[in-house]
């Protein structure tokens, strides 16, 4: 262990796992600090009951990085996505159940069956956002400007995605401009009717939000859905389980030379004549750095990692009104056997149950007012249907997504709640898969309030914080502070609260390493 | 003069239709105005509606009206007359009160009663938004460049644009993105703490938008109620003597003084197209009039889908203009008061009855009161933006008896069950149940109530969905999208017509700046002969 390293990570989650490594390929000195027995963060894989390897709480996979999963040689490393079909099985009121397949034309069958319009109508909604969608995507690897100080690389830069835009068309081009804007409810009301088309796009862009159809700016996140295909991905499952990303993550990170330690919770970031010296861990141990990035959400950074008096006061506030209140949990579940859907069809890798745009903006009203959604929706993934080596021949692993459970409630607590939550899903799909109650060998439930403790995330929010368009590119976390800097010199943030924000993308780390790559040389003579 | 042709006809007398009529006139051009209403004004109307009270029957208050208007225009000399007032009363169901005066030291105290950070963030909060709003006030009176036309004068547009950015510092470049983006209540809950506060202030977010505080958007309107500017102080809303139809009058006199016709029951069945050309007018009576360009001041959806026959229209225009959000959310209710009320928190009668009465006692009141209207429902509490005019202005009813006018929100156009005509009564007696918890004798003092439904709002003043503002003020319909992208410079794919109303930039709201502003572009066209 050198006495100083260039480079000290807070937190193992893949973004600090992916900073660091590119770090170390530069020839930096790197250690990552992780305070669970695992690495990971969210990325994680817990054998819930023996022989049952479910996802505690990502499950999909499809926005990573193709630069990181390239550079990093992840493949090497034993990642392997692989993709599920259909998309998904979405369950109505009446019990019909409406799939989206990978294959435009089979999406196309499926969509007539319940409106003729809408399957006309989805082929070129599909078009619209990927185009949308492929002009972004450069962004999503870059560091978000100063706006008004711009340099010359940098206008010409925006003045070709400018073009790019424009180039789209007159219509596309406005269209571009206006929907990201819109509530989902407008936006799929100007181009469907199908109340349970809208609702199985609308979960998509509000899992992890805590938002609802008739917010304004929900419409902006049916474009996440796209980006996979961007360059030519999908959507998919890790084999062997959202933990084998970590592992090959891991890997890779090892064989650059980056020090990995685990149980070891840093307790603060030292701090020495307004610059950030190394850490300090819980055991009072002091690691030495020449910079410190920050994996962890802004709120624990900023808040629970660094002396108040450290920071100026208006910084503080602003970072303390970053909107971090979970309201997703997940309810894992061990099954001896996968019952099949009421509804009929094939195998289902993915089942939602929200079936209308008020049935889900209902369960947004209840999360409002700090309840617990009378009524709430779920998205359950059997990653084991693709993946049989997740749990024993013939049985399966499901991991449940469920919105909305608030992090905290206004009456009562989740410590008499939580069961009453798991048994809601369970009832919710049971009913969709008669027999599901009776075939659940294990259960696992975990509430924000469980996944801050669990995983460190504040209000138990899976994406660091809101990720609405007031807290995108350079507004995120907060505005002044988006290019990965913060107010402490040689601090930065490398995790999901810095653009492009939530998800496994790996496109923070991505960015961070190289903000930190160019400031390194300077603040290491210094 | 009959039946000549005249330079310029404007379908609709609401007080946009009238401003664009002073400036062309003004400008020397023949115009003729034509009001299907027998008082002009539209939503900016003051009638007796019942013998000796002057209801101020839809707006209530005047204070984004343009000053450059109001100055070139020469209002004040034909009976423009704003009474600022500056009183905020909000009572609470308790019997507690946030009352104040201005922004300044009173404000300070009395807020200090629920919160002494809240008073002392109230300055800066107010210098801010006072920054923001001086930033955003010259824009009113721009013409909103097109993003997509390489034309010069496009380009000029989108320069001027640029550097009235360049005057923000970063800072401010980032809280204006801010306030485009976020709810009105997130923005507040980052100054404030204290319930009544935020919720007086959030209010000013929503009023007139099928939005709750907690709706992404919503923060941007708040800048809206800091740009009004009465004798050069921003935030000072005031009562116009006569009420808001008095604004109206005002402006049809300043018109009538530069040589305008304007006429009156004269509804416009359709306008007259000819090889793609407006060329006129047809009445419901028949009657046809010819006008080298034809204005109108009716909003997007009644001007595009009712007025101008649709083979007349590319299809994708007319698809951007029936996905318009024009969808009302607010209704009134005005009283015929035989005395004053009397408020159960604060029971003398004072200023605090001169200015905003608000019932809306905290955030979550006037979210619930949003999810009512989501599930096609009048809140069974509403919101209330409350006034009494004539504690300002006594000629609006007879002696010592009053006239209370009440903004209420949420009542959305469409209703689940029923009929807003079945239910306009269930409707007033809502509101009337409501404010009987603030003022327990209101039943009592009522000598006559009026009770205007989004339905009417539509039916008799003739605004589409009952929306007040011409449409919804959200950025997916403002300024270079307002009404439609491509259509934002008060021209319409049919050339020679134009449109002047809130249903292009800036929007709604008593400004008289669409009018001012198409005014000045048809001139434009006029002289460079393109039409």
């Amino acid at each position: 262990m050198p006495d100083r390293y260039d480079v000290a990570i807070v937190g193992g989650g893949h973004n600090g796992l992916v900073a660091a490594t590119y770090l170390a390929r530069a020839g930096r000195r790197v250690v990552v600090l992780e305070s669970r027995a695992v690495l990971g963060g969210v990325a994680a894989t817990e054998e819930i009951a023996p022989g049952f390897r479910a996802p505690v709480a990502a499950t999909v996979c499809g926005l990573l990085r193709p630069e990181v999963v390239r550079d990093l040689n992840l493949p090497g490393y034993g990642y392997e996505l692989l993709p599920f079909d259909p998309l998904v099985t979405s369950v109505g009121e009446d019990g019909r159940a409406l799939r989206l397949w990978r294959d435009p034309a089979a999406t196309k069958a499926e969509i007539a069956k319940f409106s003729a319009a809408d399957a006309d109508a989805f082929g070129a909604f599909s078009r619209f956002l990927l185009d949308i969608a492929r002009v972004l995507d450069p962004l999503l690897v870059r560091t978000p400007p100063r706006i008004l100080d711009m340099g010359r690389g940098e206008q010409l830069f925006y003045l070709r995605l400018a073009m790019r835009m424009r180039k789209l068309g007159k219509a596309e081009m406005a269209q571009g401009i206006r929907f990201p804007q819109m509530s989902l409810r407008a936006a799929l009301g100007e181009r469907f009717e199908s109340e349970l088309l809208k609702a199985t796009l609308s979960v998509d862009a509000l899992l992890g939000h805590w938002a609802g159809p008739w917010s304004p700016g929900t419409a902006f996140g049916l474009l996440r859905g796209f980006f996979p295909m961007v360059h030519g991905g999908s959507w998919g499952f890790v084999k062997g389980g959202m933990a084998s990303l970590t592992d090959a993550l891991v890997a890779a990170a090892k064989a650059s030379g980056v020090a990995l330690r685990t149980d070891a919770p840093v307790a603060r970031i030292l701090i020495a004549d307004g610059r950030a010296s190394g850490v300090q861990l819980a055991s009072g141990e002091q690691v030495p750095a020449t910079i410190v990035a920050s994996n962890a959400d802004p709120k624990r950074t900023f808040l629970g990692l660094v002396e108040p008096a450290e920071l100026d006061l208006e910084f503080r506030q602003r970072i303390e009104h970053m909107r971090m209140t979970g309201g997703l949990a997940k309810v894992n579940l061990a099954l001896r056997s996968l019952p099949p859907l009421r509804s009929n069809g094939g195998p289902a890798p993915r089942i939602r149950y929200g079936p209308t745009l008020e049935y889900l903006e209902r369960a947004y009203d209840d999360a409002k007012y700090g309840r617990a959604s009378k009524d709430p929706y779920v998205d359950a993934t059997v990653p084991s249907l693709v993946d049989p080596g997740l749990a024993p021949s013939g049985q399966h692993v499901m991991s449940v997504g469920v919105q909305f459970a608030p992090h905290t409630l206004r009456a009562g607590s989740w410590d008499t709640e939580r069961e009453k939550l798991g048994d809601r899903v369970v009832d919710i799909l049971d009913g969709l898969m008669p027999g599901l109650e009776k075939a659940i060998v294990a259960r696992q439930i975990l509430t924000p309030a469980d996944l801050e403790a669990k995983f460190g995330l504040t209000g138990g929010h899976p994406y660091h914080g809101e990720m609405s368009l007031d807290r995108q590119f350079l507004l995120r976390p907060v505005p002044g502070w988006g290019r990965y800097r913060t107010p402490i010199v040689g601090l930065y943030l490398c995790g999901s609260g810095a653009h492009p924000g939530g998800g496994i993308t790996g496109g923070p780390g991505y960015n961070a390493a190289r903000e930190i790559l160019k400031d390194l040389p300077r603040l290491a003579a210094a | 003069m009959a039946n000549g042709t005249y330079d310029a006809i404007i379908i609709g007398g609401g007080h946009n239709g009238l401003v664009c009529a002073a400036y062309m006139a003004r400008a020397g051009r023949k115009v003729l105005v034509l009001e299907r209403r027998k008082v002009l004004g539209g939503a900016a109307v003051t009638e007796e509606v019942h013998p000796g009270f002057k209801f101020t029957e839809l707006s209530y208050v005047c204070s984004l009206m343009r000053p450059e208007i109001i100055r070139e225009l020469d209002l004040p000399a034909h009976g423009f007359q704003v009474i600022p007032q500056d009183a905020s009363f909000t009572p609470l169901p308790d019997g507690e009160y946030l009352y104040y005066r201005g922004d300044r030291q009173e404000a300070i105290d009395a807020v200090s009663k629920f919160s002494k950070t809240d008073a002392e963030n109230l300055a800066p909060f107010s210098q801010l938004m006072t920054r923001m709003a001086k930033f955003v006030a010259p824009m009113l009176m721009m013409t909103p460049p097109d993003l997509h036309s390489m034309a010069p004068s496009n380009l000029m547009r989108l320069r001027e644009l640029g550097n009235h950015f360049m005057t923000l510092d970063e800072a401010e470049v980032h809280t204006f993105f801010e306030l485009m983006t976020m709810s009105s209540s997130d923005y507040l809950d980052r100054w404030f703490e204290s319930e009544p506060l935020k919720a007086g202030l959030s209010s000013s977010g929503i009023i007139g938008t099928l939005l709750g505080p907690r709706s992404p958007g919503t923060a941007y309107v708040l800048i809206h109620h800091y740009m009004g500017e009465i004798d050069g102080s921003y935030r000072s809303w005031g009562f116009v003597r006569g009420g808001t139809g008095a604004v109206s009058y005002s402006i049809a006199r300043a018109a009538e003084h530069f040589g305008a016709e304007i006429r009156a029951s004269s509804e416009v069945r359709q306008v007259l197209v000819h090889d793609g050309r407006a060329i006129g007018v047809e009445l419901a009576s028949g009657e046809k009039l010819y006008a080298r360009v034809i204005v109108s001041n009716a909003d997007p959806k009644r001007t595009f889908l009712k007025l101008v026959e649709p083979s007349e229209l590319p299809a994708d225009f007319l698809q951007a203009i029936k996905n318009y959000n024009i969808i009302g959310s607010s209704g009134k209710v005005n009283l015929a008061l035989e005395e004053l009320p009397t408020f159960k928190a604060l029971p003398k009668t004072g200023t605090h009855l001169t200015g905003v009465i608000t019932i809306g006692p905290d955030t979550d009141y006037i979210e619930r009161a949003y999810d009512d209207a989501k599930y096609g429902d009048f809140s069974r509490r509403p919101y209330i933006d409350m006034c009494l005019p004539t504690t300002l202005d006594p000629t609006m009813a007879p002696a010592g008896k009053h006239v209370m006018s009440m903004f209420v929100q949420y009542a959305p156009y469409n209703l689940r069950k029923g009929t807003w005509p079945e239910r306009r009564e269930d409707f007033g007696d809502t509101v009337i149940d409501t404010i009987e918890e603030y003022i327990p004798d209101i039943r009592e003092i009522i000598a006559y109530r009026q009770v205007i439904t989004p339905w009417d709002i539509e039916n008799e003043f003739g605004l589409t969905g009952g929306n007040i503002f011409h449409g919804e003020l959200t950025p997916d319909q403002l300024f270079f999208l307002r009404p439609a992208a491509g259509w934002a410079q008060y021209r319409t794919p049919v050339k020679a017509l134009y449109i002047c109303g809130s249903g292009a930039h800036p929007g709604g709201g008593i400004m008289g700046a669409p009018g001012a502003n198409a005014a000045r572009e048809i001139l434009k066209d006029m002289r460079l002969r393109k039409v």
